[in-house]
């Protein structure tokens, strides 16, 4: 009986594991490339954009940085079923996504998950930000530099506002890595250099800047 | 005589490259990556972030009786330091660290084409 115990107790121990990221980064870069995963997404830093041109060139969002920028539970999930993140086409301004992101099989998602997030910037400072709904991300969130103008998030009574040609930043505490929002302010040509969002260094304390980022980090999934 | 012609020329060379203008169709790519998200593709105020909870309306660049009101000056600081330095909405951000001083009068020569006016003059 015990040798039984014992047993079951190690199988769920090794099924828990391998669920909890243990898959091969190796592997998910075969899987990443055999799929065609890099035709729209550069995995090589740094950036490589210099020019609008380049910026449009670009067919998706570059992943370079991915291990800094996502949340590995958030990207598992999204890559077995992805769902738009913009409201928009990439690089555009007129078509809406067509939500058409492949899906990646159970069996791919988990080590393609675990290369993705094997891709990491020194540029971004681990633990230095802590989510937190706090007034002052939020006045600069939607008042003194509007980011919901371009941005989507939810308001009051679950409500989604905010502008359409960025990014959506509904459940963006469960997408982002919190310290990877703040790095992206504050590091405006490390991360993708060439954007339609405006450079806020010099204009935005780092004070701000903790603020708005503690502020989109709290944003939680809707109830 | 001859000095003098070579003085004028090599000055005019000079500021050539000094202040050469930003190409008419660099200044439209720079008018469409990062100015039509709120102001629309043909700049009448309709770019895909004006949904109907957008606070403000982003200025019509096409409706020459508004846009006469502003001086080339007044652009060029709503442009570089955003709406409140003029007194208007925040929804315009201030664009000074992102844009060139150089594409910045460019694109104030391209709302000029778009409104077909010359706006206030000094």
């Amino acid at each position: 009986m015990k040798s039984i115990t014992t047993m079951a107790l190690g199988a769920a121990f090794l099924i828990a594991a391998v669920s909890q990221g243990q898959a091969d980064p190796a592997e998910g870069k075969a899987v990443f490339e055999a799929g065609g995963c890099g035709d729209c997404h550069y995995t090589e830093g740094p950036a490589r954009e210099q020019t609008i041109e380049d910026q449009l060139s670009k067919k998706g969002p570059e992943l370079w940085y991915a291990g800094s920028k996502f949340q590995e539970a958030w990207l598992a999930a999204w890559l077995v079923d992805p769902k738009p993140i913009r409201p928009l086409k990439y690089n555009s301004l007129k078509e809406d996504n067509p939500g058409d992101h492949p899906k990646l099989a159970d069996a791919d998602a988990a080590p393609v998950t675990e290369f993705l997030m094997s891709l990491t910037s020194d540029e971004v400072e681990s633990g230095a930000v802590k989510p937190k709904k706090n007034p002052k991300g939020r006045q600069i969130f939607t008042k003194k530099m509007p980011c919901n103008g371009c941005h989507e998030y939810t308001g009051r009574k679950k409500k989604i506002l905010g502008g359409r040609s960025g990014p959506s930043l509904v459940e963006a505490g469960v997408r982002l890595n919190p310290d990877w929002i703040l790095a992206y302010l504050q590091k405006p040509t490390v991360f993708k250099p060439v954007k339609m969002m405006p450079v806020f260094v010099g204009l935005l304390s780092d004070k701000d800047m903790m603020n708005v980022a503690r502020y989109v980090a709290s944003f939680e999934p809707k109830e | 005589m001859r000095t003098l012609i070579t003085t004028f020329a090599s000055a005019a060379l000079a500021s050539c490259f000094v202040t050469a203008p930003v190409a008419a169709a660099d200044t439209q790519q720079v008018f469409e990556f990062y100015c039509t998200q709120c102001h629309g593709p043909g700049g009448k105020g309709d770019g895909p972030n004006v949904t109907k909870d957008f606070p403000v309306s982003p200025r019509n660049f096409t409706n020459a009786e508004e846009m006469n009101k502003l001086s080339d000056a007044d652009m060029k600081n709503v442009i570089m330091d955003g709406g409140p330095s003029a007194s208007k909405s925040p929804m315009m951000p201030p664009w000074s660290k992102t844009l060139t001083e150089e594409q910045v009068d460019g694109l104030v020569k391209h709302l000029r084409v778009l409104c077909q006016c010359e706006g206030k003059q000094g």
